[in-house]
């Protein structure tokens, strides 16, 4: 590396923080990419399409998880968090954990023969806990870097490893590339950058506690993301809309908004992106089944990205998604476990039920619990909601100079939006560097 | 010449093209096709794994032609490319075949025809990796500076980001200072900022010496390509002529005057941005307030969201009730568009100080009569009346449609139907063009607010730091090519060129200037001596892809 | 779906191709793709930068080679990523319809326009252009129908004049020459043009078609007359021509008239 490559720690590894090490890269700076999880692509990952193309979203993703990976300024740390951080003149210096993989990255090719012999089965939590994976595993299919792992706390061998006699290590006998390494610990080191991007995303509200809703209850009752990996092809029912109950096909679904948003007991903020995300599911729902009748309950409809309007006519036009103004009071079921919907109608204020097959709730959009720690570790301010405080002139400063932010972290967000914050930290950062650095250029 | 080798890699996309598309008899099938020497099918070839199996592929087996049949060129093929690079192999030797968008998607329900159309997709592309041609990218100078088109807040923040990084700025702004809409404005939400502290900007724009600013000017003619364009600027009557390395538009919108709709008069019929100037000019003094939101918007004519009016007609809603508490104001809306986590915070505010939300339905609009607004009230099933002295309109962001299609005829870049400017990719690429070195940002592209434009702004420069801080810029190597044998100089060609490519050299021949060249292949079509061929897209190519298609192989039958 | 239909009821195929431009006609192909959009899967695409690339040559080439059809699709016109490259795809297009009309092969090939955002209407267009040809039946080229020699050499002949410098020339400069001044400060009327055009392609094409019956083998007017059937006197006239230009040259004099044979 040259003497004079100033360094850049991004930290979150969605769509976000690639698209920051993507430009930072470009730019000339040393990236180091921090993800916690096995492989970068965040939620969009788990996205089986996306609004309002309908371009299949991992396929728009992997090139750009790929020129990540063979970046030449661009380094991706895996399985890995941040620990503690200090000042270093204007810049800082970061520790870092990093989980054992218990495979080595070099040697693995990613040739699945370990994962037929792992005896281990594990619920799959990139597949929303719908279906079960083994204990070794790729985080997904088109995952970066591509990669196994093994999750210490479910392998065989590693739960008895002291133990006299040797239990399970199969893995590591089939492995033709001798890329199982049970030897492997969780290892500290430190990284001296020159400004930090914090890209660590959001998560989904989980619905439980709000119990008339009956999530967890009723088995047909199911999150947005659940859903969105039930339509991927490359999900747990293989993109068969299926009830969780009897595994039959339901030809009427309701979609439920702002199931904990705008709501003063769980979130007050609106999530912003679930209107024209259940949109997209109706649509996505008519085209695999042609008789679907999607139904979207709703308090405002708002959908006021570019071409979302449209696709809100497209789909009430010709998928035939009705659309009704109305609040959901309560969930419950008939005896085939149809879920009844107990909804007043926001137009006339009158109230009344519609039964279906399958309901979806378009969870909020909340900040990571991780999010709040980084946050607390970086000495990052948030705002009344926990996520990271921005102020209105200054969209992508954090309140500490040299720190800035980008993606979900900062607020419920959509794709584009998280591209745009992305690379607008990103010349923040080349900004931040460059008149630090006295400015002149060329 | 050495002996030519293909591998080609069948990919099942997961079950995207092996569900529909016997993926294992195409590899069979291809096994049996002249040149080829190797075959593999991969479950995703784009991941990393299915890459690993393309360098492999190359390298155990010698390749020096790779086909992938897969999905569309479209997005994956500088992926592909870049691997057969990576290896050592000229990128234009990877050739690419479409079995996903063009077959198995297409095609569900008929496996055996899919399956039969795989096998003469691939046939073809086999046919013509055998004729590619090695080609090299070039590089060009790229010169350190920017011109930005529009100075109102997203291109003043682009400005002022990249000219504290030391490069070159240069702002074309048509009227008579900088600010744009910002101007307008008499606070900003949230915080209730007074536009005028946002606008100081400004001074730090103009005492910036890395940034030249003309004012009251107007872009005549751009020309050039990435890192050189070479721009003339009509200010006044002078004309100003200067080279830049890339270009960000900036032209902002406009807000839609009413004309003709709810008996709009500029009087006691306003619109926001009236409102805002009578609260500026502190000549507000009105007690019952109605406002009508999508004025103009959410209609036919204009069917979009213009996404900013809902928290405008709300921020002006307090400033009114802060001022005079007692004043009444109602907001008659269809759907409030408070998306996000302070906007939502502000409805809730707006409501607790007492603002009036009513909806109202598309199909009944409101009537303004002489003193009051009648509108449906669906609940109540009947019309309700309500008193005013003063109606205000929320009417959307429009584009300043004519100088746009203007400006985007200059910079060949596309307009969507309302005149916004249409970036390269809504998802991904959203403040690119699809031309190289031309970026867009704030409302020219879409409605947004102030913060989403400053972060738009940023975003522009960033991608613009991408090219400029770098000296050079590589250039495709796909061009026009003219034999020189074959050319009789009848300059059919040079008055076709829609990029001024095709000029006379020192020796008056006539050439092809390469780095200006985009490969459309108009000029050999119409060269009358056949004289033009175009790289990578070559006669003999073109002509191997139809024999093969007709003369060799079956036919579904 | 299951309904299978024995071989003499089996409907005839169709073999089509279709040249589409990178930027909106293959992006709506892809969308056409991505949402699901079904067509029938007799079209094979060969991708191009621009419909103005698609040279009339590569679709006189293909229709020998057998093709029942050929869509060639661009961006709308005023939407072309290159500016005008479509209205030259419609130049062409309009030269090699004429052509084919003497051949009555010019119900077979297609110029139409489709946006990236048109995926739907893709696979229309790629419907009903299966269905026409369809109910059109395998093209006289194909090898289903034995072709016969005729139409090959009148095949022959039209691969001639779309290779011709001089049409070329014409064709490529009708945009200019009917949208600005000629050099004597003329505009020359579409119509006009188009009559001009007619008129020389006529001529080049029965010029081919006399060479091509010379080639097989030496003869008179009358005999060529007869082959054709087109008047004598437009059959001197084009031998003429050919004669000045040399290609042509007297065999012999087989009693009062006088027998040609091609130049070697």
């Amino acid at each position: 590396m040259n003497e004079n490559t100033k360094n850049v720690m991004i930290i979150g590894g969605g769509i976000a923080g690639i698209q920051s090490s993507l430009d930072l890269g470009d730019m000339g700076y040393h990236v180091d990419l921090i993800e916690q999880e096995p492989c970068i692509g965040g939620r969009m990952a788990q996205l089986d399409k996306t609004l309002p193309t309908n371009d299949c979203s991992i396929c728009i993703l992997a090139p750009k998880l790929s020129d990540c990976f063979r970046h030449p300024n661009v380094k991706i740390h895996s399985l890995t968090q941040v620990q503690e951080i200090s000042k270093n003149g204007r810049g800082f210096k970061v520790k870092l954990l990093k989980k054992a993989r218990f495979v080595n990255e070099d040697s693995c090719i990613n040739c699945g023969l370990c994962v037929e012999k792992c005896p281990m089965k594990v619920l799959d939590i990139f597949d929303m806990k719908m279906r079960k994976r083994k204990a070794i595993y790729i985080y997904y299919l088109q995952g970066v870097p591509a990669v196994m792992a093994i999750e210490k706390e479910k392998c065989l061998y590693l739960k008895n490893k002291n133990k006299e006699k040797k239990v399970c290590g199969f893995c590591s006998d089939v492995c033709e590339h001798d890329a199982i390494d049970f030897s492997q610990t969780d290892t500290n080191y430190t990284l001296e950058s020159d400004a930090i991007i914090m890209a660590s995303g959001s998560n989904q509200y989980d619905p439980t506690p709000l119990y008339t809703y009956g999530y967890k209850k009723f088995k047909n009752v199911i999150t947005g993301l659940e859903y969105e990996r039930m339509i991927s092809a490359s999900g747990p029912t293989e993109g068969h809309i299926t009830r969780l109950s009897d595994n039959t096909h339901p030809k009427n679904i309701a979609f439920v908004q702002c199931v904990g948003s705008r709501d003063v007991n769980t979130n007050s903020y609106c999530s912003s992106i679930c209107c024209t995300y259940s949109t997209k599911h109706a649509i996505l729902s008519r085209e695999h089944d042609e008789e679907m009748q999607s139904t979207i309950f709703y308090i405002d409809l708002r959908a006021g990205g570019k071409g979302f309007q449209k696709y809100i006519k497209r789909a009430k036009d010709e998928y035939g998604v009705k659309y009704v103004r109305g609040k959901i009071a309560e969930i419950t079921i008939d005896e085939n476990a149809n879920p009844i919907l107990h909804y007043e109608d926001l137009d006339t204020y009158e109230v009344k039920t519609k039964k279906v097959g399958f309901v979806i709730l378009a969870c909020a959009m909340i900040p990571t619990r991780n999010s709040g720690k980084l946050a607390k570790v970086l000495g990052v301010e948030l705002d009344e909601f926990n996520f990271v405080k921005s102020s209105i002139d200054s969209p992508v400063n954090t309140n500490i100079p040299g720190i800035f932010a980008c993606g979900s972290c900062l607020g419920p967000m959509d794709i584009p939006h998280s591209v745009i914050n992305a690379s607008g930290a990103a010349a923040k950062v080349s900004e931040y560097i460059r008149v630090q650095k006295g400015g002149n250029h060329g | 010449m050495d002996e030519i080798r293909i591998g080609v890699f069948v990919c099942h996309c997961g079950t995207n093209i092996a569900g529909f598309v016997d993926v294992a008899s195409i590899e069979e099938y291809v096994k049996t096709l002249p040149h080829v020497v190797f075959t593999q099918r991969n479950l995703y070839t784009c991941s990393e794994t299915g890459l690993l199996a393309i360098k492999n592929g190359i390298k155990e087996n010698n390749l020096n032609r790779v086909i992938v049949a897969a999905c569309t060129p479209r997005t994956h093929e500088p992926l592909f490319r870049g691997i057969c690079s990576e290896m050592g192999l000229n990128p234009y030797f990877f050739e690419f075949v479409n079995i996903r968008e063009q077959c198995s998607w297409v095609h569900q329900k008929e496996k055996e025809k899919a399956t039969s159309k795989a096998r003469d997709l691939v046939r073809m592309g086999v046919a013509r990796a055998a004729l590619l041609e090695p080609l090299e990218k070039f590089q060009i100078d790229v010169e350190p500076s920017t011109l930005i088109i529009g100075g109102g807040i997203s291109g003043m923040s682009a400005a002022s980001v990249l000219a504290n990084q030391g490069f070159h700025v240069i702002i074309v702004e048509k009227d008579t200072e900088l600010g744009g809409q910002l101007r307008n404005l008499h606070r900003l939400y949230p915080g209730d900022m007074d536009s005028q502290k946002m606008l100081s900007i400004r001074e730090e724009i103009l005492k910036n010496p890395k940034i030249e600013v003309h004012i009251s000017s107007k872009i005549k003619n751009i020309d050039g390509y990435i890192g050189n364009f070479d721009i003339t600027v009509l200010k006044g009557e002078k004309e100003i002529k200067f080279g830049v390395g890339t270009i960000i538009v900036a032209t902002g919108t406009d807000v839609l005057k009413p004309k003709g709709l709810y008996n709009y008069d500029g009087k006691k019929v306003i619109t926001q941005k009236e409102l805002e100037l009578l609260f500026k000019e502190n000549q507000f003094n009105s007690k019952n307030i109605v406002m009508i939101q999508c004025v103009g918007s959410r209609n036919e004519e204009r069917p979009y969201c213009s996404s900013i009016c809902c928290m405008t007609a709300m921020k002006n809603a307090r400033v009114i009730k802060e001022k005079n508490p007692d004043a009444e104001v109602f907001i008659l809306n269809r759907d409030i568009y408070t998306s996000g986590t302070y906007q939502e915070e502000f409805y809730r505010e707006a409501r607790k100080m007492g603002v009036i939300f009513t909806r109202y339905n598309e199909s009944k609009l409101p009537q303004v009569t002489e003193d009051s607004v009648i509108y449906y009230n669906e609940s109540l099933k009947e019309d309700v009346e309500i008193k005013y002295d003063l109606v205000v309109l929320s009417t959307p962001l429009v584009t300043y449609h004519e100088e746009s299609k203007k400006l985007s005829k200059m910079l060949k870049v596309p307009l969507d139907e309302f005149g916004f400017f249409l970036e390269a990719h809504v998802k991904l690429r959203p403040v690119d063009f699809s031309n190289d070195g031309i970026f867009v940002c704030g409302t020219c592209k879409w409605p947004a607010n102030v913060p989403e434009s400053i972060s738009q702004g940023y975003a522009a420069a960033s991608r613009v730091t991408r090219i400029i801080s770098k000296d050079t810029f590589t250039v495709e190597g796909a061009t026009a090519w003219i034999d020189q044998e074959k050319c009789i100089a009848c300059e059919i060609c040079l008055k076709k060129c829609p990029y001024k490519a095709i000029t006379r050299d020192e020796e008056d021949r006539v050439i092809v200037r390469t780095v200006l060249c985009k490969c459309c292949g108009v000029c050999s079509t119409t060269c009358p001596e056949h004289a033009i061929d175009i790289r990578h897209y070559k006669d003999n190519q073109v002509e191997s892809q139809i024999t093969a298609l007709l003369e060799e192989g079956e036919w579904i039958e | 779906m299951t309904e299978s239909k024995s071989e003499s009821e089996k409907e005839f195929e169709p073999k089509i191709l279709g040249f589409l431009c990178n930027w909106c006609s293959y992006a709506g192909a892809d969308l056409a793709g991505v949402s699901r959009n079904q067509y029938p899967p007799n079209v094979r695409v060969i991708r191009l930068m621009c419909s103005g690339r698609v040279d009339p040559n590569f679709v006189i080439d293909a229709l020998i080679k057998g093709a029942d059809g050929i869509l060639i699709l661009g961006c709308h016109l005023g939407d072309c990523h290159y500016g005008e490259g479509n209205y030259e795809a419609q130049a062409n297009y309009k030269m090699v319809d004429k052509l084919l009309k003497f051949v009555k092969l010019d119900n077979r090939v297609t110029l139409d326009w489709v946006s990236a955002a048109e995926g739907t209407y893709f696979a229309k267009i790629v419907t009903d252009f299966t269905n026409k040809i369809r109910s059109l039946g395998p093209s006289p080229l194909s090898k289903k129908s034995n072709p016969s020699i005729e139409i090959q050499l009148k095949m022959k002949a039209v691969k001639q004049v779309v290779y011709n410098p001089r049409i070329r020339k014409l064709v490529g400069r009708e945009r200019n020459i009917t949208l600005n001044e000629n050099v004597y400060e003329e505009i020359i009327d579409k119509d006009e043009f188009d009559l001009l055009l007619n008129e020389t392609l006529e001529a080049e094409y029965v010029r081919n078609q006399i060479y091509f019956h010379l080639e097989e083998s030496p003869k008179s007017v009358k005999e060529i007359s007869n082959k054709m059937g087109i008047d004598k006197k437009i059959i001197f006239e084009q031998l003429l021509v050919l004669r000045q230009r040399s290609l042509i040259d007297l065999s012999e004099i087989k009693g009062y008239s006088p027998v040609y044979k091609v130049k070697k």
